[in-house]
C-alpha cells in the first residue's frame, strides 16, 4: 500500500504546520493531503514563544519574514528572562548564543569564573545586552541567533492559507468514530458527525491533549513525568501592551509555578502555570491577575495538562504530532519546536508503503530522546533553586532527579563541565545560562583559567559587546512599528 | 591541582601528550620516560602511520609546521584508503576524505543514488567524490578555503614515518627524556618510576603511553574489554619495503583469506602491517600477538592510559592518531582539580563510548564482507555484532538511514561509503527522493561528475605537490 492519501486530524498550530510542511515537500507529486478541523473545538495555543529553529522551518517553506511577522503580529525574541528562579529578586536571561570567547584555549566561562572583577556573566552576551536595552538587530553571520513571539492562532491561519494554496483540502467537521483494520490494527478511516467517512493511508493525529487516534482509538498509553515536573494547570489571559516592546519572553517564578509574559505587536500574552497540588485555582488566578502589566483583554482561559509523553508517538499508520504526542510546559518555549522536530522526523522517515516497523521504531526512539532531553533541562530550572519560601519550592529542591540530570548537575557543580551530546535542542550555552543564572557555581573551575592578560581580554570583550548593543535600533524600530 | 606530569613511553603517543600538556599547563613539570623496544604506542601496525583529516589543524595549533613534519618523516598526503578484497575476492572500493555527491534540498545524495539505481542506472558512489577521483589519478593539492568551490569538498590526511613524527613532536615540546624506565613503584596508584640510573621520578599524574604493554595501567585495576569475538585478527607483522618513485596519495587495505595487509606509502618506501587471525593462517615470521579491545577505565587513580595502552583497534583507517588527539583534548578539559573529583568518571565515559563507536566501525568491515568461501570471512559474516552496530545495520538495510550516536569519530557519510562499498543496498529509499523527477536526478548526478572531473583535471600530480614543497627530490 503506497502512501497516497494523508489525513491530518485537527487544525491548530500542529495540524497546519504539518499540512504546510507535507504539501511543500511533496509538491508536484500525487500525494493528497486533507485536514479536518472543527470550529467548535478550541485550540490551546499556549506556545506563542519559539526558539530559533522556527526560522529554519519558515525558510524551508519559503516564507518571507516580514510578511510572516505582519500576519502573525509577531515580535523578535532574543531569549527568555527568568525572574525569581534561583532566588527571589534574581533575573537572568537565557539567550540563543554562546557567552564570550575562549581565552588561551580555555572555555570562556572558566575564565570568567577565575577572574576577579569580571562583572556579570550576562555582560558577555550581545543578545542579552541588546535585550536589556530593548534593542534588536538581525545578526549578520551568526554571532547570535533569534526567534519570534507570535499569535499561534494567526500563525495557524497563515499556514492554512499557505497550505490550501498548495493543494491541502480542509474539511470542516468533528470526528465521531475511528475505524481500525481488523488484521493490521491500522487506522482505516474516520467518520465525521455528518456521517461522512474519510479514508487515508497515513493519519497525522494533531487533535490535541485527548489524542483522538493515538490514544482514544489505539490506546497507546502515556508516560507521566509529574513527579519531576509537578505543574498541571495553566490559566492564560491576554492584556494590552504597556511600555516598550521587550524582545524577550518573560518567565517569573511564583510560589507554586511561574507566570509567562509574551509581548506581541498588538497585545501581551500572559499565563500562570502552576501545580494544583500546591495552589488552588482561585489563588492561581489572583497571582496571575496581580502581576498583569495592563488591563486584561479577555476572560481567563483555563487548561489542565499532564506532563509527560505518549509511550509511542508513531503507531501503525498513525503519527501523533503536537499535544497529542505529549506535553512539556512552555518554560523554554519548546511546544512549537517539538512539533517541528516531529514533522522533520516524519519527513525523514516518511513511509514508503511497506510499513517497515523500523521506521516507527526509529521515530519513537528519536522523539523520546528529544522529549527526555528537554525534560531534563526543564527540571533543572525547578531543582536548582535556593528558594525556601513555599512547600512547592521545597518539594522541587528535594526531589530525586532522573539519573541523566543528576550526573550533569554534579559534573557542573564540581568542575564546571557541561555534559555534551550530539542530538538535543539545548546545547552548552543554554545549560550555562541556567546553571550560572541559578547560582550553580562550580567548586573547581578549569585549572588553566585565570592566566595573565585574561582580565584585560575580558574587559575588552565586555566593552565591545556593550558598544555593539548600544548601536542597535530599538525593537519597535526593527519591526517597522514606528515609535 | 596538577604540578607535575610523568609520561611513560617516548614514542608518538608520549611526545604528542608531552606537547599538548606543555601547551596547556606551561607551569607544570613534565618528565618523559623512555621504554624498551619499538614504538608501539599506537599499536604494532608498521613503521608508518596515517592520520585522518583534522590532525593538520591540531599540529598548526601546537606549533608544528606541516612541511617540516613531512620532510622529517618521509611524509606525503592522503585522500583516503583503497579497500580491495573486502566486498568480495575481486571487488575494490575507496573510502575518500570528503563529501560524496551533493544533496537536493534535504534529500541526501545516497538516497538519490538509490533512486537512480532503482530506476536502472547503476552507479558507484566514489565516482561522485573529488577526493576519490583525485586519488585514482594520483593528484593532490590542498583543499580550497572557498566554500563555493568544489575544491573545498574534501579534506586530507597525512602519511608519515612514526619515528620522524615522534621526533618532530619532541622538538616542538622542547623537552628531553628524563631517563629509561626500569620499574613502577606503588601499589594502589603509581607513586614514582624508578629509572635506569636508580633515580626516582615522581609526578602528580601519570600518562601511560607505553603501548599494548601498558606498563602503568596494566598494574592497576583498570579492567580490559576484549573485542576478539568480533575482530578476529590476533597477530601483526610489521614490515618496511624500499620503493622508488612518487608515493600514491592514499593508503591501501587489502584483504586475503587469513586477514588483511595495510600499506602506508611514504617517500622512498612502504610501511606495511600484516594483520591476520592465527586460527586461519600459519604463524608468520616476525608476528606479534595483538589483543584488540579497550581498557574499561582508561583513567584509573593517577594514571591515564593513552594510545594503544587505552584501546587497541586494527588500523583500517587513521583512527588511532585521532583517538589519541581527542583523548588529549578531553584530558586537558578535564584536568583534575581536587582529590576524588568527578573528572576520571566523565573522561572514562566519553573515552569508552568513542572507542566503542570506532570498534563498531571496524567490525562493520568484517560483518559486511563479501568473501564467500573463505572460512574466516564466512564466520565474520555470520557473527552476531554489538547491539549498537546491529541497530545501525538494520536501519541502513531498511532505508539507507544511519543513526548517529554521541561520541562518533566517523561521520555518517563515511559509514555510508563503507556500507555502499561493501555492497550493502537498502531495501528502500526515502520517499522524498521519489518526489524529484528522474530527469532532474540524472542531470544532477551528471553535473556533479562533470564539475569534479573538470576540477581534478586542473589539480597537480601528488609528485608535483611533494616536489614543490621540497618533500621529494
Amino acid at each position: 500500500m503506497l502512501v497516497g492519501r494523508i489525513l491530518v486530524v485537527g487544525g491548530g498550530t500542529a495540524g497546519w504546520m504539518a499540512a504546510a510542511a507535507l504539501t511543500h515537500k511533496f509538491a508536484g507529486t500525487k500525494l493528497a493531503i486533507t485536514l479536518i478541523e472543527s470550529a467548535e473545538i478550541g485550540t490551546v495555543g499556549v506556545g506563542e514563544a519559539t526558539i530559533p529553529h522556527i526560522r529554519h522551518f519558515n525558510a524551508t517553506l519559503g516564507i518571507d519574514e516580514a510578511d510572516f511577522l505582519a500576519a502573525t503580529k509577531g515580535t523578535y525574541k532574543l531569549g527568555i528572562e527568568f525572574v525569581d528562579w534561583g532566588r527571589k529578586g534574581d533575573s537572568y536571561i537565557h539567550p540563543f548564543a554562546q557567552f564570550g570567547d575562549p581565552v588561551d584555549g580555555v572555555p570562556f566561562h572558566h575564565q570568567w569564573l577565575a577572574t576577579e572583577g569580571a562583572g556579570a556573566f550576562e555582560d558577555y552576551s550581545l543578545p542579552i545586552q541588546a535585550a536589556r536595552r530593548g534593542r534588536f538587530r538581525r545578526p549578520e553571520g551568526d554571532p547570535y541567533n533569534y526567534a519570534y513571539q507570535f499569535d499561534a492562532g494567526l500563525y495557524a491561519r497563515y499556514l492554512r492559507t499557505y497550505a490550501e494554496a498548495r493543494g491541502v483540502v480542509r474539511r470542516e467537521g468533528k470526528v465521531v468514530d475511528v475505524a481500525l483494520d481488523g488484521e493490521s490494527g491500522f487506522v482505516r478511516s474516520v467518520t465525521l458527525e455528518s456521517g461522512e467517512t474519510i479514508e487515508a493511508d497515513l493519519f497525522v493525529d494533531c487533535s490535541g491533549f485527548r489524542g483522538l487516534l493515538i490514544e482514544q482509538a489505539l490506546h497507546t498509553g502515556y508516560e507521566e513525568w509529574t513527579h519531576w515536573l509537578p505543574c498541571d494547570r495553566a490559566i492564560a489571559i491576554p492584556c494590552a501592551n504597556s511600555g516598550p516592546l521587550a524582545p524577550l519572553t518573560r518567565a517569573a517564578a511564583k510560589q507554586a509555578g511561574w507566570c509567562w509574559r509574551i509581548p506581541l505587536q498588538h497585545r501581551t500574552g500572559n499565563g500562570h502555570v502552576y501545580s494544583s497540588g500546591f495552589l488552588g485555582d482561585d489563588e492561581a488566578l489572583e497571582v496571575l491577575l496581580e502581576q498583569l502589566p495592563a488591563e486584561p483583554l479577555a476572560d481567563p482561559n483555563k487548561l489542565r495538562f499532564v506532563t509527560g509523553k505518549r509511550r509511542k508517538q508513531w503507531v501503525g499508520n498513525t503519527v501523533a504530532i503536537g499535544l497529542s504526542s505529549g506535553f512539556l510546559e512552555p518554560l523554554e518555549s519548546t511546544s512549537i519546536h517539538l512539533i517541528q522536530v516531529a514533522i522533520g522526523k516524519l519527513l525523514d522517515l516518511f513511509p514508503t508503503g511497506d510499513w517497515d516497523p523500523l521506521d516507527a521504531a526509529e521515530f519513537n526512539r528519536a522523539m523520546a530522546l528529544e522529549y527526555e532531553r528537554v525534560r531534563d533541562f526543564l527540571i533543572l530550572h525547578y531543582h536548582a533553586t535556593e528558594r525556601d519560601d513555599s512547600e512547592f519550592w521545597r518539594h522541587c529542591r528535594n526531589m530525586i532527579l532522573p539519573d541523566s540530570l543528576a550526573y550533569k548537575l554534579q559534573l557542573f557543580r564540581e568542575r564546571g563541565v557541561v555534559v555534551q551530546y550530539r542530538e538535543g535542542t539545548f546545547l552548552e550555552p543554554s545549560w550555562l545560562a541556567v546553571y550560572l543564572g541559578q547560582h550553580v557555581t562550580p567548586r573547581h573551575p578549569d585549572p588553566r583559567a585565570g592566566g595573565q592578560g585574561v582580565a584585560a581580554a575580558l574587559a575588552a570583550m565586555r566593552a565591545e559587546i556593550a558598544a555593539a548593543a548600544e548601536a542597535m535600533p530599538r525593537h519597535e524600530t526593527a519591526l517597522g512599528m514606528g515609535a | 591541582m596538577i604540578r607535575s606530569i610523568g609520561i611513560v613511553g617516548a614514542g608518538v603517543a608520549g611526545w604528542m601528550a608531552a606537547l599538548a600538556l606543555r601547551r596547556a599547563l606551561p607551569g607544570a613539570r613534565i618528565s618523559v620516560i623512555e621504554t624498551e623496544g619499538p614504538d608501539w604506542s599506537l599499536g604494532p601496525f608498521g613503521p608508518g602511520e596515517a592520520s585522518l583529516p583534522g590532525l593538520e589543524s591540531w599540529l598548526a595549533d601546537h606549533g608544528v609546521e606541516e612541511g617540516a613534519l613531512l620532510r622529517a618523516a618521509r611524509g606525503g598526503f592522503s585522500l583516503g584508503t583503497a579497500f580491495s578484497g573486502w566486498a568480495g575476492q575481486e571487488a575494490d572500493w575507496f573510502l575518500p576524505f570528503g563529501t560524496i555527491g551533493a544533496p537536493i534540498g534535504t534529500v541526501a545524495f545516497h538516497q538519490l543514488a538509490a533512486r537512480l539505481r532503482a530506476a536502472g542506472h547503476p552507479l558507484r558512489l566514489a565516482d561522485f567524490s573529488l577526493a576519490a577521483i583525485a586519488a585514482a589519478s594520483g593528484r593532490f593539492a590542498r583543499p580550497s578555503p572557498d566554500p563555493r568551490s568544489v575544491l573545498s569538498s574534501y579534506g586530507y590526511g597525512l602519511h608519515f614515518a612514526r619515528a620522524g613524527l615522534a621526533e618532530v613532536l619532541r622538538l616542538a615540546s622542547g623537552l628531553a627524556t628524563a631517563g629509561r624506565f626500569r620499574r613502577a613503584l606503588g601499589d594502589a596508584g603509581i607513586t614514582a618510576i624508578e629509572i635506569e640510573d636508580g633515580a626516582q621520578v615522581s609526578a602528580d599524574l601519570w600518562l601511560d603511553c607505553s603501548g599494548p604493554a601498558a606498563l602503568l595501567a596494566g598494574r592497576l585495576d583498570s579492567g580490559w574489554e576484549s573485542w576478539s569475538e568480533w575482530l578476529p585478527c590476533d597477530r601483526a607483522v610489521e614490515s618496511w619495503n624500499e620503493v622508488e618513485g612518487v608515493p600514491p596519495p592514499y593508503a591501501h587495505a587489502g584483504a586475503f583469506e587469513g586477514g588483511w595487509q595495510r600499506t602506508v606509502p611514504l617517500v622512498g618506501g612502504q610501511s606495511g602491517a600484516l594483520l591476520y587471525a592465527s586460527a586461519f593462517l600459519a604463524e608468520q615470521p616476525g608476528a606479534v600477538p595483538i589483543a584488540q579491545g579497550r581498557r574499561t577505565r582508561a583513567w584509573t587513580g593517577n594514571v591515564v592510559a593513552l594510545g594503544a595502552a587505552a584501546a587497541l583497534v586494527e588500523p583500517l583507517h587513521g583512527h588511532n592518531l585521532a583517538l589519541l588527539q581527542n583523548a588529549l583534548t578531553r584530558l586537558i578539559s578535564l584536568l583534575p582539580t581536587a582529590p576524588d573529583g568527578p573528572e576520571p568518571a566523565e573522561y572514562n565515559r566519553l573515552t569508552a563510548s568513542e572507542a566503542d563507536r570506532v570498534r563498531d566501525f571496524a567490525i562493520l568491515h568484517y560483518k559486511t564482507n563479501g568473501r564467500a568461501g573463505d572460512p574466516l570471512w564466512d564466520q565474520a559474516r555470520a557473527m552476531p555484532v554489538p547491539e549498537t552496530l546491529a541497530h545501525k545495520l538494520d536501519l541502513y538495510a531498511s532505508r539507507g538511514r544511519l543513526p548517529v550516536y554521541d561520541e562518533e569519530l566517523f561521520d555518517p557519510e563515511e559509514w555510508i561509503a563503507v556500507l555502499d562499498g561493501q555492497g550493502v543496498r537498502p531495501r528502500r529509499h526515502d520517499a522524498l527522493a521519489d518526489a524529484i523527477p528522474e530527469p532532474q536526478l540524472r542531470a544532477h548526478a551528471s553535473r556533479i561528475r562533470e564539475v569534479i572531473v573538470d576540477a581534478v583535471r586542473g589539480m597537480p600530480h601528488h609528485g608535483a605537490t611533494l616536489r614543490e614543497e621540497g618533500l621529494l627530490a
